[in-house]
């Protein structure tokens, strides 16, 4: 048994968690950070870094498809390695892991390899962990403290989530995955059915799709990527289905049987109508929850509302000295909300002057063929609000970098304040769009009005220039579309 | 006066493009607000919280942010809405109230309600000082950074300063838990700027000489009308000084400024009769009027501090020991 006290110790090492860490000890405290499973948690283990790296291939894979267009040939049929391509998805994951360990060392912050439960005010009970998961074998770093009590004046909360379960749609590991096998599989399957179509639905449905799944989405709500406007979500639902992917929204499966190597899902159309689809795997996309089970904090009456800890824009719980952060503490769960989290919190404890993120700032991103990405209010948004707005559109179609580089096909959106010219969403579809939406993201942030951005030179000839244009179009000043069409 | 308002123009101010325009829109004069953004930034969030409006959906959810929280809000003896009804349409304009102006209306409106206020007044004899003042002026170098040309105001600054040491009971400021006892004299002196007034605040005034006190006091009020200070440097103090000479006020009683525990309210200095002896004689005379928080200041207390204030003034010969 060890015990130490600390200014800072932090549960969890993802995104939220580590980032927070090192925040912390660059401003002078000691700190801890407490991980059961994988440095970098999900995001960078089963999330965000190799799900791009599999979309990688994938794009490599169609690219290899369409190279006569670009007058490359090559001999013979292009061929998937899967297990090459799964092997370098985990390598990726495994680099970055190593280099979180290292970061959190270089920077003095030590960490502590077991599960842990906070058992009364600034008290830490750190336990070894039997099995981490059934996906990951624990590999604590070289000199990482063991099990033991622990003490720390605060203590952030930075636990993550995992996959939602719904009843009738267990996942069962083998016939229906959750992001774990999928992402990992054995083969491709033939046909495949994806349950759920926010982004981590949708981009597996990309993935398989390409790499020649049949695949079939069933979305409950209207349409598919329900966070997206409306008119880029059914953009990319016309890209998705030509590629081949057929997409049922306002439809939920209400039945799932197992067969002995395939499943037999019955869907039930927002009418009442029903059908079966019978695919050789499933993907149960519905969403995560938050971990906030088994911590003590249900002791500690901490507030916890439909699966997330509840803190307020700096983090802080109702309970003085607990804070929470990233997915564990809401939506929107995305990585750099959960950085940003951690940071604000830290330094909100340090007193810095700080503010709570705007959560109309931050960015969303799905890594999908077409790439979808936005930022702040959707048109549909903007005016239940009650905004005047203004709108721009320009599509891939009138861009001469989309020409050269054989992408013709996207929009770029932008929403305006009719009254004060103030950018208050940002919205596109196609390629690369998920490496241009930042640019959107500055301009709100230093609050930029449509004048400063009409000033701003974008370099020719690149995809940016669309963002340009479509401020223009916002104003009816587009050059590279006729009057009129881009209003 | 000209030139500051033009210096103050020219003086670069930190806002976004969206707030420079909301504040256009609005008719506010963004030189009279306090930015919240990176390096003090005026930002979209400072101009909706000087308008007081509620926040669009753009920005809900932010409010827990350690923005100044506005927890005290002061009770009209009459609605809006009564007011309004007194006066016909057309014969009045509705001006939004800035930053400064709300912070005014609610420190002063605390300080009269929770501060029990009384005044000591008493006349200064000024021929002393007067003459003093000259010949030290004349004994200034004409320009460099040893330059200085004394007030009678930084006297008044100097004089206060040594008496709060001398009667540290009056040094003090009022919290529930106890007492604080303040060790050196940290004194405001109000400034007037367009639209309100700033009260910077000169550190450990006892122990510096009248010139570091007037080159100081001059650059800070240079500064508080360009609404360039930092708040270290208007916030805080131990007491403060109001002074009207300027404009001819005899006397006045001033509000006092929390957390402070006095204020003095200085007239203007004028050639009066005075009965010296068994006859009348021409002087230069000041009133003088001590606002005290009674919870802090008793009577004799206030009292001994103004005598010995005005036996400061009255032979400044003595400040310099
Ligand atoms: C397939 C997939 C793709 C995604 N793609 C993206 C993307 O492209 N972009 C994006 O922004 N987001 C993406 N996300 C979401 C992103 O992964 C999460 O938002 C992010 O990981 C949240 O970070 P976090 O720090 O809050 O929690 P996590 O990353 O979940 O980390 C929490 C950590 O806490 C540990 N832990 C939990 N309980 C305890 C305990 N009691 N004791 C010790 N340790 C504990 C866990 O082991 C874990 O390592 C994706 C998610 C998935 C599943």
């Amino acid at each position: 048994m060890t015990s130490r006290d600390y200014d800072i110790v932090v549960l969890g090492a993802g995104p939220g968690g580590y980032v927070a860490a090192i925040r912390a000890a660059q401003l002078g405290f000691r700190t801890a950070i407490v991980e059961r499973a994988h440095l970098g948690g999900i995001c960078l283990n089963w999330g965000c870094i190799p799900t791009k790296a599999l979309l990688r291939s994938a794009e490599i894979f169609r690219m290899c498809g369409r190279a006569n267009e670009f007058g490359v040939t090559r001999g013979g049929k292009t061929r998937v390695d899967l297990k090459t391509l799964v092997g370098r998805s985990r390598t990726v994951a495994g680099e970055l892991n190593t280099g979180v360990g290292f970061l959190l060392k270089k920077n003095c912050v030590d960490v502590i390899w077991g599960e842990a439960r906070i058992v009364g005010p600034g008290k830490l009970a750190v336990r070894k962990l039997k099995k981490a998961s059934e996906h990951t074998e624990p590999s604590a770093p070289k000199d990482a403290l063991g099990p033991g009590d622990y003490a720390a004046q605060h203590i952030i909360v930075a636990t993550g989530a995992r996959p939602r379960v719904l009843p009738g749609l267990e996942p069962d590991g083998k016939l229906i995955w959750t992001y774990f096998e999928a992402m990992q599989p054995p083969a491709i399957p033939k046909s495949l059915l994806v349950i759920g179509s926010g982004a981590i639905g949708i981009e597996f449905a990309s993935f398989y799709c390409a790499l020649g799944a049949d695949v079939t989405v069933v979305e409950i709500l209207p349409e598919i990527l329900p966070a997206e406007d409306a008119e880029i979500a059914a953009l990319a639902r016309k890209a998705f289905e030509k590629h081949g992917i057929k997409i049922f929204t306002d439809t939920k499966v209400v039945d799932l049987e197992k067969e002995a190597d395939a499943v037999t899902a019955t869907i039930e159309f927002g009418d009442g109508k029903r059908q079966t689809i019978k695919t050789e795997r499933a993907i149960s996309a519905v969403g995560v929850v938050g971990n906030v089970e088994g911590l003590g904090l249900e002791e500690l009456s901490v507030t916890i509302d439909k699966e997330t800890i509840v803190a307020d824009g700096l983090g802080r719980t109702n309970v003085p000295g607990i804070y929470a952060i990233g997915d564990v503490a809401g939506a929107p769960m995305l990585a750099h909300k959960a950085e940003h989290e951690g940071v604000v919190c830290v330094e909100a404890i340090k007193r810095l002057n700080v503010h709570g993120l705007d959560k109309l700032r931050i960015p969303g991103c799905t890594y999908s063929d077409p790439q979808v990405a936005s930022v702040g209010l959707t048109e549909d948004k903007a005016k239940a609000a009650g905004r005047q707005v203004r709108i721009g559109r320009f599509p891939f179609r009138a861009n001469g970098k989309a020409f050269a580089l054989g992408e013709r096909e996207g929009l770029v959106k932008t929403i305006f304040d009719a009254n004060t010219g103030e950018l208050i969403g940002a919205h596109m579809v196609g390629a690369e769009v998920t490496e241009l939406i930042q640019g959107f993201v500055i301009a709100m942030q230093l609050e930029a009005t449509e004048e400063d951005l009409m000033r701003t030179v974008f370099p020719h000839p690149t995809l940016s220039e669309m963002m340009y244009e479509s401020v223009l179009a916002a104003y009816g000043r587009a050059i590279h579309i006729p009057p009129a069409a881009g209003r | 006066m000209a030139t500051v308002a033009e210096a103050s123009h020219k003086d670069r101010i930190l806002a976004s493009p969206l707030a420079r325009r909301l504040a256009k829109q609005a008719g506010l004069d963004l030189g009279s607000l306090q930015g919240s953004g990176p390096h003090d930034r005026i930002i979209k969030r400072d101009i909706e919280a000087a308008l007081g409006v509620g926040r669009d959906g753009a920005s809900a959810g932010q409010a827990v942010a350690t923005v100044p929280g506005r927890a005290f809000a002061a009770v009209p003896a009459l609605s809006d809405e009564k007011i309004l009804a007194l006066y016909d349409k057309g014969a009045y304009k509705i001006l939004p109230h800035d930053n400064m102006r709300k912070v005014i209306a609610e420190r002063l409106t605390i300080a009269t309600q929770t501060i029990p206020h009384f005044y000591l007044s008493v006349d200064c004899r000024l021929d002393d000082l007067m003459r003093a003042r000259e010949r030290m002026n004349a004994a200034s170098p004409h320009e460099g950074p040893r330059a200085y040309k004394l007030s009678v105001n930084d006297f008044i600054i100097k004089a206060m300063a040594l008496a709060l040491q001398e009667v540290p009971a009056a040094n003090a400021t009022w919290t529930e838990g106890g007492m604080l006892r303040h060790r050196y004299s940290d004194v405001g002196v109000a400034v007037a700027v367009e639209g309100g007034l700033f009260t910077p605040i000169i550190h450990q005034a006892e122990v510096k000489s009248l010139s570091e006190i007037s080159n100081e006091m001059r650059d800070l009020a240079k500064r508080a009308r360009k609404r360039r200070l930092a708040p270290h440097e208007y916030q805080g103090g131990t007491t403060s000084i109001s002074n009207l000479g300027m404009y001819g006020i005899k006397s006045f009683d001033a509000v006092i400024n929390p957390p402070h525990a006095t204020i003095l309210a200085v007239g203007t200095a004028e050639r009066r009769a005075v009965v010296v002896g068994e006859s009348i004689a021409p002087a230069t005379v000041m009133n003088v009027t001590l606002s005290c928080d009674h919870r802090v200041v008793d009577g004799a207390t206030g009292a001994a501090l103004l005598g010995t204030f005005k036996a400061f003034i009255e032979d400044p010969v003595r400040m310099l020991v």
